[in-house]
């Protein structure tokens, strides 16, 4: 059978518009999260494709130009164009954040299932170093890390996944404790099925739907960290075009009027964020829907 | 009440740990941190002689147990040392610094609740609604507003274009400080001096930074408002209540709200931890001399005894209020005291 | 909602109740910077804005008038050169007195001195590589022996660790910071001004000397107020929150507070410099050409209009232009981003587009003012732009930043200069005389080099220097241990009803002729 693109796109639109009426407004947020970033990842993806200019280059037009046709966004002190830096910076802060989610939420995940399954004294010690540093205010902890290590890429992710750690952790845990007590946990045991094989065939699977939802809402918080952090002239050497440190760099500009250097780069962070909130939000309503919400 | 107490004693004492977590990873980190101290501090004709002797005199060069080992004592007699670069006791900088970092984030948290709560109990009762969505919607995205964004638009359009507020600072350039100056508070010392003038000054200066780190924070409040709000409002004693007749916003408002603001109460001292987090981002931003501001400086002058003595005062803070915390739902709830 | 409305009016009721607040009477002005306070001990302090406290709470022997940059006597009334140059007695004047009344002759400068040596803060080399050791002759005359002769020695004596504390006040054995921890809990010296109150990072609060042995001061309180950075500074200004600012300013800041009719602008001729060194005992930098070779790609008015919006101005020689002997020698010798000279001279070393020059480009993000990062970027472009260089831009904070020159990890490096002492022997022998030259990093070393600034330091003719100085500048050129970039001019920004401000290339400000007009 012949799928013309404007059936699918029929199809997928009757689809989506079933999936609103089974699970409500929600779903739709989910879907307006997963749009933004769906739009910001293609940005990203193709940077060298859709933008204008080398976001490097110092002679793309006028020092400061306010946005205008050549240049949507305007330029920079160095002649540089704002929305070319816009687009690539994409491709850092996604970067970070997803890389520094993924990093927390293995070790974060692993170390849960393991405290919590052996329990004990090995257990205790865990959960205090994870609670100590949950309870620690986790963007000074961030700076510290980034402060002591050298600017770059892998160095920033490693920063602000410390983090996050505790949250997987103490996630997995409580899961992981309740689990332990049911029956066929029980049961798997008793028939001499190793430590690691229970918990990955048995209590992993039933966390990870939680565990996603904490995974985007992760991500959305990393953006936040990330942007901090290269704001505050951290993480990232200036060789790197990212929208943290274009704000900063922007900012002193403002009281000029020439408000397009820092309005574009907050923007996007806010918006990125907003997405992977939503998406979080959306998310965590459909997997843990409130039964009894009338 | 003899459970209570034991709760209470195993709960303090479970802190002291957690200190120390948080204390080693501190020392850990600032001390692996690139770049020497001692050749910063002296300038660049010091010779390598006398860098070395600096070194002996700071204890640098002993090894690294000894040092970790000086350094938990010191803690313990409450010595957090001299600072580094600037021959100053790190408890002297502390002490001028951090009644400004509390005051701001003492209002911040004020304007948080007062937004973030009516918010939050209005979006619960009109759940599902085109408010509710509207109000969650203002909550997620007012948090993902970079806060030093939103501080710097405030200050252009209130601050600078409409010049209703100071844009820096604690006081005007021409209110002295020193004239009130006793806890650091200055909204406190300016009342006990019966400085009006200086009172007036103080509080508007306050606005800007506040509102800014208590508007993006208001997000949380109004999801956690939320949350306990529909919790209690699902409860029996709610239909009952309203089967009594009772007028609809009298039992939202009083009866819901007040049962809830216990567990939103306690929640707000879990928050303490972001609040600092963001303090340190506002300050920033507004030129507040508080510990958030210090801290970025004395990084960059790799002043570790500065740096430790810093994070070491939040670690403290955020240990004390979530021992108050626990205690307080302790006491109210006796499930918890295990 | 009610109760707290209810707390609100009681609090105002009670403030109400009170006595109405103080009001200053005082001639009161205000001061803005975004620079910080170290020490408040002229025996360790290292930088300019504490120097600036220091110029107006304490006194030289000699020292510069406001605005103008010739020695004029202080607290010394003459002097004599004595011993063949190695030796120079000054005449102190007579009846001063410190804020706190104890009497001031030789025997507190001689105090002052050895206190210097002894404490071996970071600029005591101002004192010790010069002096010997001071010698009371009476009350009224203090004697300095010096190593070697040396013709700018009274500029020497200008500087503040030369400035004469009260040993009654001041700890003999230890580096003060705060004025509280001195005896007596206040800072007592012979300056114009005393300080009254002292709030780290948030204000200096000073007021008029009842025993300063000269003129008055114009105004009866000065506040320094000190901002975090400096558009937070300039937004101030314009609001009419502080009367006037000095250091720093962005770029931009300063290219509006110019155009504004509300506020007035006083240029001065800075002193301070920026320039580009090399490491010259790691390869490829150890071969002149090769230095010669990046030197001339380096477009100055293009970094002027990028990264400074049209202010400062190119420099051309180590030597700023102002200073006596000055000489353009870059100018003649490269040009601005002479692209064909630079392939020219890289060839000769072997460098091509299929064998690039490779290196590490470093400089510090905070410690010069935030264009630095932007200041980068744009000579990487111009490095570059040749087709023959590859350049990696490394950063550090001002810590990692002075132990890696020390431990010669950065191959090409930005710096900066703000004299100590206005001699052309600060700009130069501090880069390419073996010691100087080690000390920043560079660890250039040429004994003709050496014989030289030996010569024009102990020559006090002037003829003879002036040949010296401009022969080095030449020599610069060829041997390039550091390329001048540009120079700094100094801008303070005022309300325009103030008068008396006056900024000089010594970074002197004084506070005493500062006036608000009606």
């Amino acid at each position: 059978m012949q799928h013309s693109p404007t059936t699918a796109l029929g199809q997928v639109i009757r689809r989506f518009t079933r999936m609103g009426k089974q699970y409500g407004v929600e779903w739709w947020i989910l879907v307006a999260g997963a749009i933004v970033i769906v739009g910001v990842v293609s940005m990203a993806m193709f940077a060298p494709v859709i933008a204008p200019y080398n976001p490097y280059d110092q002679e793309t037009g006028p020092q400061l130009a306010p946005p205008g046709s050549e240049h949507l966004m305007g330029t920079d002190n160095l002649q540089r164009d704002v929305l070319s830096r816009i687009i690539f910076g994409a491709r850092t802060i996604l970067g970070v954040a997803i890389l520094a989610a993924i990093l927390s939420s293995i070790l974060g995940i692993s170390m849960g299932l393991i405290s919590g399954y052996a329990g004990g004294g090995f257990d205790k010690v865990f959960s205090l170093m994870m609670d100590s540093i949950y309870s620690f205010p986790g963007l000074i902890l961030a700076i510290a890390f980034a402060a002591m290590l050298e600017p770059g890429v892998t160095n920033i992710s490693i920063a602000v996944a410390v983090i996050y750690i505790p949250t997987y952790f103490r996630l997995v845990r409580g899961q992981t404790l309740t689990i332990k007590q049911e029956l066929y946990v029980e049961a798997a045991r008793a028939i001499g099925a190793p430590g690691s094989t229970i918990m990955s065939k048995y209590i992993f699977p039933n966390v990870i739907a939680t565990t996603a939802v904490v995974f985007t809402m992760n991500v959305a918080d990393a953006i936040m960290t990330e942007a901090a952090l290269t704001f505050l002239g951290l993480g990232l050497p200036p060789s790197v075009v990212d929208w943290g440190m274009d704000l900063a760099m922007g900012k002193k500009f403002l009281p000029s009027g020439q408000w397009w250097l820092i309005t574009f780069p907050g923007a996007m962070i806010s918006l990125l964020a907003v997405g992977f909130t939503m998406l979080g939000e959306g998310l965590s309503e459909i997997l843990n829907p409130r039964l009894l919400e009338k | 009440m003899k459970n209570l107490l034991r709760y209470i004693i195993g709960r303090t004492l479970l802190t002291v740990p957690m200190l120390f977590v948080l204390l080693s990873i501190v020392f850990v980190v600032v001390r692996v941190m690139p770049g020497d101290p001692v050749s910063a501090m002296l300038g660049g004709h010091a010779p390598e002689k006398v860098i070395e002797q600096k070194k002996q005199e700071l204890g640098l060069n002993r090894p690294l147990i000894v040092q970790y080992g000086s350094y938990l004592l010191q803690i313990c007699r409450l010595d957090l040392g001299d600072s580094m670069i600037l021959k100053q006791t790190v408890m002297s900088t502390l002490r001028d610094k951090l009644p400004a970092t509390v005051e701001l984030t003492f209002f911040a948290m004020l304007i948080c609740m007062l937004v973030g709560v009516p918010l939050g109990a209005y979006a619960a009762d009109k759940r599902r609604s085109a408010q509710d969505y509207g109000i969650r919607l203002y909550g997620i995205v007012i948090y993902c507003i970079p806060v030093y964004w939103l501080g710097l638009m405030l200050q252009m359009i209130l601050g600078v274009w409409l010049d209703i507020f100071p844009i820096a600072g604690r006081t005007s350039a021409r209110i002295f400080s020193s004239t009130f100056d006793r806890t650091g508070l200055y909204v406190l010392d300016t009342i006990l001096a019966g400085n009006v003038e200086a009172l007036g000054d103080v509080l508007i200066h306050l606005v800007l930074p506040c509102v800014t780190l208590g508007l993006v924070l208001s997000g949380i409040f109004i999801r956690l408002t939320r949350a306990n709000m529909l919790d209690v409002l699902k409860a029996d004693y709610i239909l009952a209540a309203e089967a009594r007749g009772i007028h609809h916003r009298r039992l939202v408002y009083k009866h819901a709200l007040l049962n809830a603001f216990v567990p939103i109460l306690t929640m707000m001292g879990l928050q303490v931890a972001i609040l600092m987090a963001g303090a340190v981002l506002t300050e920033t931003t507004f030129s507040w001399p508080g510990m958030g501001r210090l801290l970025l400086e004395r990084i960059y002058l790799r002043d570790y005894p500065t740096i430790q003595g810093v994070i070491v005062v939040f670690a403290i803070i955020v240990a004390l209020i979530s021992l108050v915390v626990d205690v307080i739902y302790a006491f109210i709830d006796p499930r918890l005291r295990y | 909602m009610k109760s707290l409305k209810l707390l609100f009016i009681c609090l105002m009721a009670v403030g109400l109740a009170f006595c109405a607040s103080s009001s200053f009477a005082k001639d009161t002005i205000v001061y803005g910077t975004t620079e910080k306070v170290t020490d408040m001990d002229p025996s360790n302090a290292y930088d300019f804005h504490t120097w600036e406290i220091f110029y107006n709470v304490y006194q030289g022997l000699y020292g510069y008038p406001a605005g103008k940059t010739n020695l004029v006597p202080n607290l010394a009334e003459k002097y004599e050169v004595v011993d063949g140059g190695k030796g120079y007695v000054f005449t102190l004047r007579s009846g001063v007195k410190f804020s706190d009344g104890s009497a001031f002759d030789a025997n507190v400068v001689k105090w002052t001195i050895d206190r210097v040596t002894r404490l071996k803060g970071d600029p005591s080399w101002l004192d010790t590589d010069f002096v010997d050791s001071v010698e009371v002759v009476d009350k009224n005359k203090v004697k300095f022996i010096l190593k070697n002769p040396v013709a700018y020695f009274p500029s020497l004596v200008a500087t503040p660790p030369y400035y004469p504390v009260s040993p009654n006040v001041y700890p003999a054995d230890k580096i003060i910071k705060d004025p509280t921890e001195l005896t007596g809990g206040k800072l007592v010296g012979l300056g114009p001004y005393q300080v009254a109150s002292f709030k780290r990072d948030q204000e200096v609060i000073l007021e008029a000397n009842p025993h300063f042995y000269g003129p008055k001061p114009k105004n009866d309180v000065v506040v320094i107020r000190y901002f975090a950075d400096a558009t937070t500074m300039r937004l101030a200004l314009e609001k009419g929150e502080i009367d006037f600012a000095f250091k720093s300013f962005n770029p931009s800041d300063i290219n509006d507070l110019q155009k504004s009719d509300k506020i007035q602008t006083i240029k001065g001729q800075g002193p301070y410099i920026r320039y580009i060194c090399f490491q010259c005992k790691t390869a490829p930098f150890t071969n002149n050409i090769v230095r010669q070779g990046v030197a001339a790609a380096v477009n100055r008015p293009e970094i002027i209009k990028k990264v400074f919006l049209g202010q400062n101005a190119p420099l051309y020689s180590m030597v700023p232009a102002g200073m006596w002997t000055h000489e353009e020698s870059f100018k003649k010798a490269f040009g601005d981003g002479n692209i064909q000279k630079s392939k020219e001279l890289l060839a000769k070393a072997g460098y091509n587009a299929n064998n690039k020059l490779k290196f590490d480009f470093w400089y510090t993000p905070s410690h010069y003012g935030d264009t630095e990062v932007d200041m980068a970027a744009v000579l990487k472009a111009q490095f570059e732009a040749t087709g023959v260089m590859e350049v990696t831009v490394k950063s550090a904070e001002w810590a990692t930043y002075k132990d890696n020159w020390r431990n010669q990890v950065m191959p090409v490096y930005l710096l900066g200069w703000y004299p100590d002492y206005l001699d052309p022997d600060n700009y130069t022998a501090a880069f390419a005389g073996t010691e100087g030259s080690k000390g920043n990093g560079i660890f250039f070393s040429d004994p003709k080099w050496d014989a030289m600034f030996v010569d024009e330091q102990k020559d006090p003719n002037e003829k003879n220097r002036e040949a010296i100085f401009k022969k080095v500048q030449e020599m610069w050129t060829v041997e390039v241990p550091t390329v001048p970039v540009f120079q700094g001019s100094l801008y303070v920004f005022a309300q325009k009803n103030m008068k008396g401000i006056m900024i000089s290339p010594t970074l002197q400000l004084n506070y005493g002729p500062i006036s608000k007009g009606k």
